[in-house]
């Protein structure tokens, strides 16, 4: 029963993060279980402070496991269940021991937390960088999504031959597309180092790391569902083995509601059957008992040094180099971010927005912008271009630090501005006859001038949203000869894009462009070794 | 100049239209095909009219080939563009050269813009979808591609092409007639770019309409069918631009004397020109690629 309800929630989980795609319907929220998670939603709402409206789905999940323990972490959190199904593998009929002194390392995810709400309170998001949901859906994006569409199209290649025998032409020439990401080696080593520490205790993680099981564990041991030990115990010990978190105490009875998971398995273990769930406790037994609401592992010193290094932390990286730049723009930012501070404050890093990027050009920043930016999304403009008919990332962004709009409105979201570097472009450098950023720009913003006798490609700033598909197609080897820099984005916290472009005077619309000023005058012969013939005294560039 | 423009267009398509109205008679025509078949009217009517003038499908296609069509694809925007072959067209060679008893035929491109958009809003996928045996495809990926030796290349050695191309046994190009800003035009010739992997080298490396030239001697379609229906006289070849509608099919097994007619039938940013007047179809013609000089073809115009 616990296996198939945690096996059902991965599958969901994964199911949920699979249509994260471009074709996403707009009522679905593919997002669910990061909405759900109290520490990802609370913890921006505090860095940011300000109510963010998706934080209301994560307040059930703090009311149920008032009500109900951390069943969330026993039964729903599909990092606990890969755990779970990871363990046999470390078990191996070895002994575990815990590492010891365990109180110490119990002390651990507290302490984590601390570190997690004080830096908020700086102003400063840190819950990303451990909250469970949000390290497996990063993982899922950056190792597990491109593992299986490398297994997938390996797949694929190897029954093309027959399929094209067959003329089974759709088979044949079906690929996937291959997501690639920066950081998906540290990312995947972060989550094996995690799947490994099984090896030492089961659950390790669960025990003595995850922040979000520690915020769960504060309000958990006032939930009416406890177990209790009934009188045919005979203290043989076997649930206390049995116990994956080493929930259960020597000599006591109930254990702490901070660390049992509802799990049943000291239950099941049970050659007395003497271990029940009661929602009350029935007459006799023992409603309470010292310890069961007391205080949370967490010693004053190393609350105090935690909330200490959280708050030192926070005010330290305001105070980087990182944060200054901030105001002069290092990175395109994905079309609808927030004003930069507040994004960084808000965005959960879980890398849905890149997982459902039908262009993969939404990577994770590393240190682009210290430690505040680590595995933000920004745009890789000479990798893949930004596709002009996809507003996706908003839509599944759990934390609308990229806020969720209509195509229209994502369009006018400017995210940069196209400069031509006159010393890399072929036509400028070189007199050869590229037109391919010509070609590609959806709304024409590059147009031919003629430029002392010379047809040279140049931008119409007003007419550029940044989509980049000029950097990325542009023929020239290793920097493109045309880039998109931020300068010029538009970032609101709210309102219209599309008014404020409008406010601005830029146009995003398919324009016809002005081709007929190739007419207008004769274009000399180019100096220097010319590539084909120069274009014949007007007429257009081609005509003889 | 735009609206000089414009009517000597109409001046020129009503005179065009009158001429096949009349039924100027072609010399030549009852012994063999005319090497063009120039047919206005509603896109799928006029090819099959084309295709009938030229001797039938079953010329270019026999029983059980398997044929590749290439069309433009390329960009994401529906027919009113002119930047991509309209879907009716598309569709009814395809349908031909499955009643002709191809084994089936693939429409294949390797678009610009994001491949399923081009698929999509080209509407070519949609309207190729009903007909049994015949599958659309867009190729982004280089494994899709083989490389073969160019012998007769001038700037061009060797190419990467399309291996489903290399593999079947009859090719069939259906360009849009569209204005280019580099090669003038964009039609049959300039069309085949889009088969190739490393299309970016002819803008940079090689001198474009010596190497269209080079392209144009391995890549050698049975028949090119001309999409004149609309044509995108300015603002090429992504477009938006000026589209005019000289409602035209012109169809040929010299893709060189398609092109060098389709030069014809509409004036190109604003000016006429003729096939001499195209560099690289200059070049081409040079080269001993094909009949440039639409006077000396045996052209069968026809309304339908």
């Amino acid at each position: 029963m616990r296996t198939a309800i945690q096996a059902g929630s991965l599958l969901a989980f994964v199911g949920l993060f699979a249509l994260a795609n471009v074709r996403l319907p707009e009522w679905l929220p593919v997002d669910l279980y990061l909405r759900l998670d109290p520490l990802l939603l609370l913890g921006a709402v505090v860095a940011e402070r300000a109510w963010i409206a998706r934080a209301l789905w994560a307040l059930p999940l703090l009311v149920a496991t008032l009500l109900f323990g951390r069943f969330f972490c026993g039964y729903l959190c599909p990092l606990g269940a890969i755990l779970d199904f990871f363990d046999p593998l470390f078990h191996g009929g070895r002994r575990r021991r815990p590492p010891a002194p365990e109180a110490a390392w119990r002390q651990v995810r507290f302490a984590l937390l601390a570190v997690i709400g004080a830096a908020a309170l700086g102003g400063l998001s840190l819950a990303y960088l451990l909250d469970p949901i949000a390290l497996l859906t990063r993982t899922f994006t950056y190792v597990f999504a491109p593992a299986a569409a490398v297994i997938a199209n390996l797949g694929l290649d190897l029954v093309r031959p027959a399929a094209v025998r067959l003329g089974w032409i759709d088979l044949a020439y079906l690929s996937l597309p291959q997501p690639a990401y920066f950081t998906a080696l540290a990312t995947a080593v972060l989550f094996a180092g995690i799947v490994a520490l099984g090896r030492v205790a089961p659950r390790f993680w669960c025990r003595y790391l995850c922040p979000l099981g520690a915020l769960l564990s504060l309000t958990a041991p006032l939930s009416l569902f406890r177990r209790r030990a009934t009188a045919e115990c005979t203290a043989c010990n076997r649930c206390r083995s049995a116990c994956p978190v080493g929930a259960i105490v020597e000599g006591a009875d109930p254990v702490s509601p901070r660390d049992c998971l509802l799990c049943r398995r000291c239950a099941e273990a049970c050659p007395h059957k003497a271990v029940r769930f009661p929602a009350l406790p029935a007459a006799g037994e023992r409603f309470s008992r010292a310890g069961e609401h007391g205080p949370v592992a967490l010693s004053r010193r190393t609350f105090l040094a935690a909330t200490g290094g959280g708050l030192s932390l926070a005010t330290l990286t305001e105070q980087t180099p990182f944060s200054r730049l901030h105001g002069k723009r290092q990175l395109v930012r994905p079309p609808g971010a927030l004003p930069e501070p507040a994004f960084l404050r808000l965005c959960l890093r879980c890398g849905l927005c890149m997982q459902s990027c039908p262009t993969n050009t939404l990577q994770p920043c590393l240190w682009e912008s210290g430690l505040a930016g680590m595995w933000t999304p920004r745009l890789a403009l000479r990798y893949a271009p930004c596709d002009q008919h996809c507003a996706v990332c908003g839509q599944v962004c759990p934390s609308q630090a990229i806020r969720g709009l209509p195509l229209a409105e994502k369009t006018h979201a400017r995210i940069g501005t196209a400069v031509l570097k006159k010393e890399l472009c072929l036509v400028w450098a070189q007199d050869k006859p590229c037109l391919i950023c010509d070609e590609i720009c959806p709304y024409n913003a590059i147009v031919f001038r003629t430029v002392e006798g010379h047809r040279r490609p140049v931008v119409i700033a007003a007419r550029c949203n940044g989509c980049g598909f000029c950097e990325e197609r542009c023929p020239v080897k290793g920097e493109a000869a045309i880039v998109v820099v931020p300068d010029g984005e538009i970032r609101l916290e709210e309102g219209s894009y599309r008014a404020e472009a409008e406010r601005l005077q830029y146009q995003f619309v398919p324009h016809p462009g002005d081709d007929r000023f190739f007419f207008s005058g004769p274009d000399p012969k180019p100096d220097g070794p010319p590539a084909p013939s120069p274009p014949a005294p007007g007429k257009p560039r081609g005509f003889l | 100049m735009g609206n000089g423009s414009r009517r000597e267009f109409l001046k020129a398509a009503t005179a065009g239209v009158a001429l096949g109205m009349t039924g100027v008679p072609d010399l030549g025509w009852a012994a063999s095909p005319p090497d063009l078949a120039v047919i206005s009217g509603e896109p799928a009517v006029a090819v099959r009219k084309a295709l009938e003038l030229l001797g039938g499908m079953s010329r270019f296609v026999q029983k059980g080939q398997r044929v590749a069509l290439k069309p433009n694809m390329s960009f994401a925007s529906g027919p009113e563009r002119a930047a991509n072959t309209s879907p009716a067209v598309v569709a009814a060679v395809a349908a031909a050269c499955m009643e002709a008893g191809a084994e089936r035929v693939v429409v294949l491109d390797y678009p610009l813009q994001t491949a399923e958009q081009c698929l999509q809003r080209s509407g070519i996928r949609e309207a190729c979808r009903p007909i049994a045996g015949v599958h659309v495809a867009a190729f982004t990926e280089r494994k899709f591609f083989r490389e073969v030796k160019v012998p007769r290349g001038k700037v061009l050695d060797r190419v990467e092409i399309l291996a489903e191309v290399l593999d079947s046994q009859v090719l069939i190009s259906l360009p849009q007639a569209k204005s280019h800003s580099t090669t003038g035009i964009s039609m049959g010739i300039k069309g085949l770019m889009g088969l190739i992997w490393d299309r970016w080298s002819f803008h940079g490396k090689y001198n474009i309409n010596q190497a269209l030239a080079d392209l144009a001697t391995v890549l050698r379609p049975q028949l090119t069918l001309l999409d004149a229906t609309r044509a995108l006289t300015t603002g090429g070849p992504g477009g938006p631009g000026d589209v005019a509608e000289p409602r035209l099919v012109v169809a040929g097994t010299d893709p060189l004397a398609v092109d060098a007619y389709g030069v014809t039938v509409c004036p190109w940013y604003g000016q006429r020109f003729t096939g001499r007047q195209v560099e690289h179809l200059a070049v081409a013609s040079e080269r001993g690629l094909g009949l440039i000089d639409v006077e000396r073809l045996r052209v069968h115009k026809a309304s339908v």
